[in-house]
């Protein structure tokens, strides 16, 4: 049972800034340039904390995960963007 | 215990200590404990991943706890002792201690918990305090003094000091020498009834309380509404990826798999998203890629290009050797053949509602033969007579087949997909291709489902396990074939999905075009993840987890926990 969350960091380092954006590449589709949108179990929810917790300074660096509701549920059609539309792209099976 | 269970008597010796851990489980669920221990299922939830979050700083050794007749020349500097693994031959336990702390002579085991501290008046709960006694009944069988141990709830930052009285300690011996009874008996533990436990348990899923209990009371018997609790999500997240473009590509980049074609990225997929890996043909996949699919246990199927399906890469067995025992066993009891009426009778009757519910007036005789059929299989004496009943069904059923479908006129009607009779290997005609196909998809799903669940899934009980074919695979998805397979046939020929000419025809056999071969796939993809009501537990739920459903069910069936085989009918 997926939660739709927005996850948005503000890394203080570029060297650290790239590990967290490519953890997060694994969890979710990339919104704006700091910020995720990502649909995970409880259980992937840590597994992406156990990725990141080990990579950011405890300082310096936020990462911020902000649930929404649950996964395919009403709450995400009423977010607005102004300028470019915004698109989440759905998953399912692929075929190639 | 029955016949075939006197004949091959199960043998079960505990191993010499029993880990703390297991204590508290048992404590908390005698069937939890069971199916860990016993029957090595795991399953990480949120909960005990949390747990090793919380873990992470004291999971790794350091520190050394001293000796304990060193303890009393020890400078008066507190002594830290962080993941110590420690046993005793007394108690029979064994531990491996988060942090032990020593001061003044004394020890103090310290127990990380996630979450906040108990809102009851022992701020903890009996299966931790378990744990922690048992942990500080091996340091004193040890040599160390130990009057209390420590509980700490990592959310809530707090510590909770628990006494080691002789009252926790015989409470902790007697729940001891419950655990190995139930383990030497080989029986695995009744569900809770109706237990808040189970939504927070982590072997839920796997462990189905409530279906359980309704199965053993009112075999196959529809529940009430709301009676049963679905304490596993009703679909899937994760989803297939099929690659079928020959000559594409399929490699690993950080947390993604991606798809090549000619060196330009055509797919990339999450492996979080992602729950089995299909390659037909000439499709390559980079050792990197394997690896990382074996590492998430995400199996990669291999087949023909033309659909057989070929195999199946992953990783270890499950470590249910119990079960694979009594799937063994049961081909030479009366289970078998009781598992293969039933799977039959299934088949002919939802074949039977398929046949009524998709094709105009006409077929009422063929729908009466079909319920005698249903009838005769439920009460086959043996394989041999079940085998003809199914045949006579299936013949009936297939030659009535052509009356579902209504192809769309500007596509020439019905003479693109003339069908008579079922043929294969080769299909020769484009029903018959398209049969063929969506059986292997669905044989494929079940060879996954019955790994997962712990089967071996070329050992049936209905089809003979001959040239390699998966079996028990064949058998589960009988009654499946109308409902999945047959279904998606008439519905991508009546929705004009698939036309006649997206065929290719060599040497008198046909197979779907690449192009249509995709959408055909689509659409099985839809159906198994449609969500349908239960026809006896009466949530919502998809059909393939409706899949893995059965097979627990049959597992469980098989094990001793149930009277009879599952079913699975629409109404
Ligand atoms: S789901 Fe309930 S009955 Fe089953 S193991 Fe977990 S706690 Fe025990």
């Amino acid at each position: 049972m997926r939660r739709l969350y927005i996850v948005m960091y503000d890394i203080s380092h570029p060297k650290r800034l790239r590990k967290v954006f490519k953890i997060m590449r694994g969890f979710g589709d990339r919104i704006q340039l700091s910020v995720f949108r990502a649909e995970l179990t409880p259980k992937e929810r840590i597994q992406m904390m156990m990725k990141i917790n080990p990579v950011i300074h405890h300082n310096e660096d936020q990462v911020l995960m902000i649930p929404i509701g649950p996964a395919g549920g009403e709450i995400e059609k009423e977010i607005e963007a102004l300028g470019r539309p915004y698109e989440p792209c759905p998953h399912g099976a692929v075929v190639v | 215990m029955n016949e075939a269970e006197s004949s091959f008597p199960v043998i079960l010796s505990l191993p010499d200590f029993i880990p703390a851990r297991m204590l508290n489980e048992f404590a908390y669920c005698p069937r939890l404990c069971y199916l860990e221990w016993a029957q090595q299922e795991w399953d990480d939830n949120e909960w005990t991943m949390d747990g090793n979050f919380q873990h992470r700083r004291v999971d790794r050794p350091s520190g050394d706890l001293p000796d304990a007749d060193e303890m009393e020349e020890q400078a008066p500097e507190a002594v830290h002792a962080r993941s110590v693994m420690l046993s005793a031959e007394g108690c029979g336990f064994i531990a491996k201690m988060d942090l032990i702390e020593a001061e003044a002579g004394a020890v103090l085991p310290v127990e990380y918990k996630r979450g906040s501290v108990p809102d009851n008046p022992e701020r903890s709960w009996e299966p931790e305090r378990v744990q922690l006694c048992a942990q500080a009944m091996i340091l004193r069988e040890n040599g160390y003094v130990c009057p209390t141990g420590v509980l700490y709830y990592a959310q809530s930052r707090q510590r909770v000091e628990i006494a080691i009285t002789d009252a926790l300690a015989a409470r902790t011996l007697e729940i001891a020498r419950e655990l190995r009874c139930v383990m030497q008996s080989g029986e695995t533990p009744r569900p809770l009834q109706d237990s808040p436990k189970c939504p927070g348990c982590s072997l839920a899923g796997i462990c189905l309380p409530d279906e359980i209990l309704h199965e053993a009371a009112h075999p196959n018997a529809e529940a009430e509404e709301d009676a049963i609790r679905r304490l596993y999500p009703a679909r899937d997240d994760a989803a297939p990826l099929y690659v079928q473009d020959q000559g594409a590509y399929v490699g690993k980049s950080n947390e993604e798999l991606v798809v090549k074609l000619k060196g330009t990225k055509v797919a990339d997929i999450r492996f979080i998203d992602l729950s089995h890996v299909c390659l037909y043909g000439n499709v390559q996949i980079s050792t990197q890629a394997i690896q990382e699919l074996l590492k998430r246990s995400i199996p990669l199927l291999y087949f023909s290009f033309g659909g057989w399906f070929n195999g199946i890469c992953g990783g270890m067995p499950h470590k249910n050797v119990e079960l694979r025992r009594r799937q063994y066993r049961a081909e030479y009891g009366k289970e078998s053949l009781e598992i293969a009426r039933v799977l039959v009778q299934n088949k002919i009757q939802n074949s039977r509602i398929l046949l009524r519910r998709n094709s105009a007036e006409g077929n009422e005789d063929a729908i009466e033969d079909l319920r005698r059929a249903e009838q005769q299989a439920g009460e086959a004496a043996n394989m041999e007579s079940l085998l003809g009943f199914e045949g006579n069904a299936a013949r009936i059923y297939f030659q009535h087949f052509s009356s579902m479908l209504k192809p769309k006129e500007s596509d020439g009607g019905l003479s693109g997909f003339d069908f008579t009779t079922r043929n294969r290997r080769p299909p020769r005609d484009p029903v018959n291709a398209m049969l063929s196909f969506a059986y292997s998809l669905l044989t494929k799903e079940f060879a996954i489902v019955l790994l997962r669940v712990g089967f071996d899934p070329f050992m049936g009980f209905y089809h003979q396990p001959r040239y390699g074919r998966p079996a028990l695979a064949l058998d589960m998805m009988e009654p499946f074939r109308p409902l999945i397979a047959d279904s998606v046939v008439i519905s991508v020929i009546n929705n004009g999905v698939i036309q006649s000419k997206d065929f290719v025809r060599s040497a008198g056999a046909f197979a779907l075009k690449p192009d249509a071969r995709k959408a055909f796939i689509m659409t099985y993809e839809r159906r198994m993840d449609s969500l349908i009501t239960h026809p006896i537990f009466n949530y919502r739920i998809s059909y393939r987890r409706v899949l893995e459903v059965q097979a627990r069910l049959l597992a469980r069936y098989l094990l001793g926990e149930l009277p009879t085989p599952p079913e699975f009918c629409t109404r």
